[in-house]
């Protein structure tokens, strides 16, 4: 600063021997580097038809046997869904199914028969599948209390579970919350012929939530002691991360149609089997005018049967190719030299604003 | 001891109480003073106002006692910029934070986040609001900090004050009022001071102000005779005066006030005052009084308040958000309105029976769809960019700071001047700009004045020929040989002077036929005038420091013709002359200057009256030819004919033009006069106006000389910006206060009118007005003017309307002078005055003063509401300059006036072209890109959310986790928009100047638009139903051989992993030019978004959070479902953009794109540059050049983009980093007169 305030004060550094160096320090030019002259190496794409048909062309080559791939994928999956929530009702008690699954004393049993149409491979995915059922409601989903869930010291902790906390003399319930109350207690028993199809229920969860999210030594207690039963009890003598279906139905799903992983069952069927299901409809879906199903599927690598990936591939693949071929056409019947100057709009106009 | 000196105190108080109260009119010395004020202001009307009126109207000063000073308790002299202090600066800082609309939103959200209400965790909204207020803050708190260290330097800098009977060094900042200090050479005023005693002889010093008004020449400033012995300090603790003078105001060039020493009443006047922030020179040293200090000091109370201007974009923008808000009401109505449908007992599962709370209570459906209101505004809060101001601030201040300030080719070498972005508010302004306001003198002219022509008693000298009428008589098809070899041996070149004519130089006049004439002119040139010599006493080496440069050519002209001004005492003018009766032989005359009467813009004439060694009394005048000719004496109506026309002459070349005369005085008028003067001159009120009426006493009767022509230079490259800028679409008014002849020519020569122009002028120099004038009544000239004007504007706008439609392309030119424009800025005229003058390709307004400069920008402005810049160099141009959207100063010329009031300054008019062209275009280009897809990227995420509402039963149940929603703006999508603000380009700036045009599209206002943001919002809403509806439909099924089922937040997390990827990469299309930084911070960007998503779902904390998002990440990267929904969901995203752009490209091209097409083989530009100057660099400067090109450390000096005008750069040179300045820097005394009475008309 000093030197430099020195060079300014003397007479154009003819004294100090070294006018050049006073010359650099007193000079204001801006120092000249790539940034700030904004001239920083570019690529500079410009959308020319050859590349809008290339990237169409492109896309849709890779597209397309990606969608064939996956719908064949989807194809192989062998899926039986029943909607049995209007079946099992009792005939005389079609007009008022709330009083049927409400009144306790009616046995809930109702058999379904099932024809297998195309020969499955184990193993075979049971779900079941509930409609109109707001599981992403924001009451719903925020009424839970993971700590609890995880860390049996945590026990007495029911935050955010309301209105299902406590129980009316106030002891925490564990799981609390709203979710925990109502799952669902459908339960399913499978034979072909006499022929009983067990239903392996071990791992329907996803690890990460039984080794994490639900702990070892947290047993439920003060659960479905209310005077409401919302759903399934559970045996207090299993610790949460052995009850799978607790943990499956507590990841809650994203969409008001949804299903979940009741079982596995390792045994092939074949074409034209038919599948007798005693099951316990004690799920109340008939308040809010859900529906139930119980579903059957086979899976690939791409998961169930779930055409739309496949379908869409195949359209955006399709569209693409057929885009290219268009803009290929578009420029043959329109063409527009690159970098036209009748194009500016000062040419156009030529007379000006 | 303290106790002391508060007894002391209330005593002091009670005894001076009465002098400062205003009504306790009751002590002696009160109702002395309040008698005196009455007497000297009563001649008048005072119609001037106090700048700045305060309770006590007079300060009273008692200098060299502090005692007697402090219970007036005067502030002290230490100041402070800073904006906050360590203890306010939080609670300051915030509030200044809050004072915008979109943090105090985002702070309203943040609190409604924290209630139940609210689907989110406050973190959602706290985080991105914290983190732009943090950037925020940060940005003031280093600001300010950068004027704290600079407020520390001043006011620990010393200065050597009087303490008992020695100098005393003391910091700055212990100076008080009354002090007495010594200030040595080369050193700056601490304060504002009275001027006592100077080491000079006759009391005299010398200061430099180029701090204040960038003017280099020296000013004397002299002590009033009475303190002139206070140089040694035993003296000078002997004085005991006593100062009564105005409160402190922001009037640099006036003062008034009295010193009262020994019971005796001397008039203070600007004189004797030297402010703060100037510096001492050619002086050993001198000692002064304080009597303003710290922030008291009329340059800091210049440096408050300064209008601050917002982009046209930026109000537009202001609009876009309005329109979000909108957007979000009727988004939160719907689901509001949902949520009260929705909500049912029926629900068991939502435990909806018995004690419910309000939000969800179906008893009350009307409360739920009121609450659900308030959860969705906070759920879709994100729709407001709450990082877009941040972003632009960021933005354009890099712009400004590094891409402005450092261009190379707005670099002026000559004046070693950068360009300098004073603010960073409007650099898209100048990409929009459709008006410029130019000034003339300085700013398209070079403002080097060349003595050229004279004309003396009715005979024209000189025989150059200006390029204006070279211009013009090529026009006409004459061929004028223009060869430098060919002139005379007689033509003299130097500084202010460029004359041949061997009739009348060095002294051949008096050979001439009227010799007796001459020798009057030649006396008048070398007499009347405020220029100070300096240098050695002989023709050849001295240099003439003048307010103006015109004053110095005329005397450098009068040097030539024999009369050669030497030397200046505060009493003397001494001339050598050749002697009127011998050829050759010379003789030294003094004649002694007994008063002047000062130029300034009202007076339009300058005058001295000086005494002849023989006694014999002249007053000589000179000024402007109106102004003169009417106070000519009658009779010699030949010589005044001859002199008209050749006025008229001379100002059709393009030349400035003054007429000197002369009136010989009796001792009996003058004497009687000057009593007037004096008087006039002590008087504490209307000092001013006084004097100027005690003039018009005496300059009357005049008898004519002859006149001067002084050729204006136009600036380089002048024609060829303005041509450019034409074509760009911009109309260029040119604002003058010169003649209308001048004003014409000179837009000829910036080829702004052509001899196919057709030209509409209006004037009140038509036969008719003089008539009227001749009969003399004011309000009959009024209304002839008036009508003359009305009726013109009316034909000559039904003329263009026809000729606009019989010959369209022809150029319309409308010319008008000042005295017609005050009456054609009449609300009744004012419609036709801008529908002529919008019609018109070109402007003229000549003879117009500062203050209709500023209304017809303004006129334009808010009239036409066209986008506007002004263009200026002087301190006349500053009402223009605030007056537009843009304003622009010239550097590095004039003054520093029109630069501290300037939002941008540069060297030189044709820097014009890269500023707004090259920098201007980028930076609107830029912010629109930015501005959109801040919306794009806000909405698209929003939507989703919206998407997803419908399918929660209206709950308000939020889509994605809280942090990806908090991080979403700030991390994930920030920087990459940032690198788009920055580096793209479109074209490059050679192309950008070659094809002017192209600035039409900022015009037009063609990059946003709705039409652009419809389309950004088609495209959004597009997007997000891909998003939500391929990756939602992943919850159906199960997805790998596993079976199992992915829940809502897998889902959620796979939607916002598309989301992030695809909006990256809508960046990354919408680019025109793509450097390396935009790879780095896309795939930084969604790099990020991976790296946060691996560690944030792989931990568990203890914080009582819910474990939504735990290991989702891993659960749905062990699908396939998953990669292939991520190649597909941009893919269709993507899919519409990029159909539209290549539909757009192919069939309706933009500007921009069909000449990227036509150069995209051009190499890269980057080697283009080479000087930064195409002038003639002499081999030392090119090697100086040369050396400067080398690698070197960086300027510590960053640029005050920022800063507040007037104090910063002050300070900034006084560490020597100042605005440059040429060695023949020079300033118009007039313009800061005229600065002085626009301050006046701006006040009153």
């Amino acid at each position: 600063m000093d030197s430099s305030n020195a060079a300014g004060t003397s007479n154009g550094g003819s004294g100090d021997g070294d006018p050049a160096a006073a010359a650099r320090r007193n000079t204001k030019m801006p120092k000249y580097s790539k940034f700030t002259q904004q001239e920083l190496p570019a690529c500079k794409p410009i959308l020319t038809p050859k590349w809008v048909v290339s990237v169409f062309f492109l896309v849709g080559v890779i597209f397309v046997p990606v969608g064939v791939v996956s719908l064949l994928a989807a194809r192989d999956v062998v899926e039986i869904i029943d909607r049995y929530d209007d079946a099992c009702v009792p005939v005389n008690m079609t007009d008022n199914k709330l009083g049927y699954i409400q009144n306790e004393t009616i046995s809930k049993e109702c058999t379904r028969t099932l024809t297998v149409t195309k020969d499955m491979k184990q193993p075979i995915f049971v779900y079941y599948q509930l409609d109109n059922f707001y599981q992403n409601h924001r009451r719903y989903v925020k009424s839970r209390n993971d700590a609890q869930l995880r860390d049996y010291k945590k026990a007495n902790q029911t935050t955010s579970c309301e209105p299902e906390r406590t129980t009316a003399d106030g002891k925490p319930i564990v799981p609390c919350g709203l979710i925990a109350w109502s799952l669902f207690n459908d339960t399913y028993i499978f034979n072909r012929g006499n022929e009983n199809l067990t239903v392996d229920k071990k791992d329907i969860s996803w690890k990460s939530d039984r080794e994490h999210k639900f702990a070892k030594n947290v047993y439920p207690s003060n659960f479905q002691n209310g005077g409401l039963i919302g759903g399934a009890k559970l045996d207090s003598s299993i610790p949460l991360s052995d009850q799978e279906d607790l943990i499956v139905w507590m990841r809650t799903a994203a969409l008001p149609t949804f299903r979940k992983l009741y079982g596995r069952i390792y045994v092939d069927l074949k074409e034209n089997d038919t599948i007798t299901v005693k099951l316990d409809n004690n799920y109340n879906t008939y308040s809010f005018g859900g529906k139930k199903k119980l579903v059957l599927s086979t899976a690939t690598w791409l998961g169930g049967k779930n055409d739309f990936l496949g379908f869409a591939y195949l359209i955006v693949g399709g569209l693409c190719i057929f885009l290219a071929f268009a803009f290929t056409l578009l420029y043959v019947i329109k063409p527009r030299k690159l970098g036209d100057h009748n194009y500016l709009s000062w040419n156009r106009h030529p007379a000006g604003r | 001891m303290s106790s002391r000196i508060k007894e002391m105190m209330r005593v002091a108080t009670a005894r001076l109480g009465g002098e400062q109260s205003p009504r306790g009119g009751t002590s002696q010395a009160g109702r002395a003073e309040a008698s005196r004020t009455a007497r000297l202001g009563g001649g008048g009307g005072s119609l001037r106002r106090q700048p700045q009126p305060q309770a006590p109207t007079v300060r009273t000063i008692y200098c060299n006692d502090r005692e007697a000073n402090a219970p007036v308790g005067y502030k002290g002299n230490s100041v402070s910029t800073t904006k906050y202090s360590v203890l306010t600066f939080l609670p300051k800082g915030l509030f200044e934070q809050f004072r915008r609309v979109a943090n105090l939103y985002f702070l309203m959200i943040s609190i409604l986040s924290t209630t139940p209400i609210s689907p989110v965790h406050p973190v959602t909204n706290v985080v991105p609001l914290s983190l732009v207020l943090l950037v925020s803050l940060i940005k003031e708190a280093f600001e300010d900090w950068k004027r704290f260290q600079n407020d520390m330097s001043i006011n620990n800098a010393h200065v050597d004050v009087l303490q008992g009977q020695k100098w005393e060094s003391a910091p700055w900042k212990r100076l008080q009022v009354g002090d007495i200090v010594r200030i040595k050479q080369d050193t700056y005023f601490p304060s504002d001071l009275l001027f006592l005693s100077s080491t000079n002889p006759d009391g005299v010093c010398y200061i430099e102000t180029a701090n204040l008004d960038g003017e280099t020449n020296l000013k004397i400033r002299k002590a009033l005779e009475k303190t002139w012995d206070c140089v040694i300090p035993e003296k000078a603790s002997e004085f005991k005066g006593e100062i009564q003078c105005e409160q402190p105001n922001n009037s640099l060039y006036t003062f008034t006030g009295n010193l009262i020493v020994d019971k005796q009443t001397i008039p203070i006047s600007p004189n004797q005052i030297l402010l703060r922030g100037c510096s001492l020179r050619n002086t050993e040293y001198i000692v002064a009084a304080v009597i303003f200090t710290g922030h008291e000091t009329k340059v800091m109370m210049n440096s408050m308040n300064v209008p601050s201007k917002r982009s046209t974009l930026e109000k537009k923008l202001d609009k876009l958000i309005l329109a979000l808000f909108a957007t979000l009401f009727t988004m939160c109505v719907i689901g509001a309105i949902g949520s009260g449908v929705f909500i049912n007992e029926k629900y068991f599962y939502l435990g909806l029976r018995g004690r419910v709370e309000d939000q969800f209570n179906p008893k009350n459906r009307f409360v739920v769809t009121i609450l659900t209101m308030f959860t969705l505004i906070t759920l879709y809060s994100t729709i407001i960019p709450i990082s877009l101001y941040v972003s632009i601030e960021m933005i354009k201040f890099i712009q400004c700071a590094k891409f402005i300030n450092n261009d190379l080719n707005m670099y002026h070498a000559e004046s070693n001047t950068p360009a300098l972005a004073r603010t960073s508010n409007l650099n898209e302004e100048l990409g929009q700009v459709e008006y410029i306001f130019s000034d003339k003198t300085g700013t398209l002219t070079r403002n080097l004045m060349e003595f050229f022509k004279c004309s003396i008693g009715g005979e024209i000298y000189g025989t150059g020929i200006t390029e204006i009428e070279k211009g013009g008589a090529e026009r006409a098809g004459v061929k004028i040989d223009d060869d430098e070899g060919k002139r005379s041996a007689t033509a003299v070149h130097e500084k202010g002077f460029n004359f041949d004519d061997a009739r009348i130089m060095r002294g051949a006049w008096r050979n001439e036929p009227n010799p007796d004439a001459c020798v009057q002119f030649c006396r008048c040139l070398a007499i009347c005038h405020t220029v100070l010599p300096e240098g050695e006493e002989t023709p050849e080496k001295i240099t003439y420091q003048a307010a103006s440069p015109d004053e110095a050519a005329l005397v450098a002209a009068a040097k030539n013709f024999g009369f050669f001004f030497y030397r200046r005492t505060p009493t003397t003018v001494l001339v050598r002359e050749s002697h009127v009766e011998r050829m050759g032989s010379i003789q030294d005359v003094a004649y002694e200057i007994l008063n002047v009467l000062e130029f300034n813009s009202t007076r339009k004439r300058q005058s001295v009256v000086c005494r002849f060694p023989n006694g014999k009394l002249v007053l000589y005048c000179k000024g402007a030819d109106n102004v003169i000719f009417e106070r000519l004496a009658d009779g010699n109506h030949d010589i005044k004919k001859t002199s008209r026309e050749h006025l008229e002459q001379f100002g059709s070349a393009g030349l400035r033009t003054l007429c000197l005369a002369y009136r010989d005085l009796s001792r009996e008028q003058y004497e009687s006069w000057n009593e007037k003067f004096v008087q006039a001159k002590s008087s504490l009120r209307d000092r001013d106006k006084k004097l100027d009426e005690v003039a018009e006493l005496i300059e009357k009767d005049l008898i004519l000389i002859g006149c001067t022509a002084i050729e204006d230079k136009l600036q380089e490259g002048v024609p060829a910006c303005i041509e450019t800028l034409s074509a760009a679409g911009i109309k260029i008014w040119v604002l003058t206060g010169d003649k209308m002849e001048t004003a014409i020519n000179i837009a000829y020569a910036c080829s702004l009118v052509n001899n196919d122009t057709k030209q509409f002028i209006i004037t009140s120099e038509t036969d008719a007005i003089r008539d009227a004038e001749d009969r003399g009544d004011p309000v009959e000239i009024a209304r002839v003017i008036k009508d003359s004007v009305k009726q013109s504007l009316r034909s000559y706008l039904e003329e263009a309307h026809r000729s606009l439609r019989s010959t369209p392309g022809r150029k319309l030119a409308f010319i008008i002078d000042g005295r017609c424009l005050m009456y054609a800025l009449d609300p009744a005229l004012r419609v036709n005055l801008l529908g002529l003058s919008l019609i018109c390709q070109s402007v003229v307004c000549c003879r117009v003063s500062p203050l209709q400069k500023a209304q017809v920008a303004s006129l334009v402005r808010k009239g036409a509401r066209k986008i506007t810049l002004s263009i200026g160099d002087g301190a006349n141009d500053v009402s223009m300059i605030q007056a537009a959207h843009v304003g622009i100063g010239i550097s590095g010329q004039e003054g520093m006036q029109a630069v501290m009031a300037s939002d941008f300054a540069i060297a030189q008019f044709r820097y014009l072209t890269d500023l707004l062209l090259v920098h201007g275009r980028w930076s609107y280009l830029r912010l629109c890109k930015v501005i959109t897809y801040f919306f794009y990227k806000n909405l698209t995420f929003t939507l989703t959310q919206f998407w997803f509402t419908f399918q929660t039963g209206f709950s308000g149940q939020r889509f994605y986790d809280d942090w990806f929603q908090s991080l979403y703006n700030v991390i994930f999508t920030a920087l990459p928009v940032i690198m788009v603000g920055l580096f793209d380009k479109d074209v490059s700036a050679s192309l950008s100047k070659k094809y002017p045009q192209l600035y039409q599209e900022g015009i037009r206002n063609t990059f946003f638009r709705w039409k652009v943001i419809a389309v950004w919002g088609f495209f959004a809403f597009y997007q997000s139903i891909v998003f939500y509806y391929f990756t939602a439909a992943a919850s159906q099924h199960g997805h790998g051989s596993s079976g199992k089922i992915l829940g809502q937040w897998d889902v959620s997390t796979m939607a916002f992993t598309c989301v992030v990827v695809t909006v990256n990469l809508r960046l990354l299309m919408s680019c025109n030019s793509i450097t390396r930084w935009h790879y780095f911070s896309v795939a930084g960007s969604i790099a990020a978004w991976f790296l946060f998503i691996f560690i944030y779902s792989a931990i568990m904390t203890s914080f009582d959070r819910q474990e939504n998002v735990y290991f989702v990440i891993y659960v749905l990267m062990s699908t396939f479902f998953f990669y292939l929904t991520l190649m597909l969901a941009p893919v269709i995203a993507l899919f519409g953009d990029f159909l539209y752009l290549s539909l757009q490209r192919w069939l309706f091209p933009y500007d921009y794109q069909v000449i990227q097409e036509m150069h995209k083989d051009d190499p890269h530009e980057y080697s283009m540059i080479h000087l930064p100057e195409r002038s003639h660099l002499s081999p030392e400067e090119a090697r100086s050049y040369a050396i400067s090109m080398l690698p070197r450390e960086n300027s510590k000096h960053t640029g005050f983009a920022f800063d507040s005008p007037g104090y910063e750069s002050f300070f900034a040179s006084q560490q020597g980093v100042g605005v440059p300045h040429k060695p023949w820097d020079v300033a118009r005394r007039a313009s800061m007169k005229q600065q002085r009475q626009q301050q006046h008309t701006g006040r009153s």
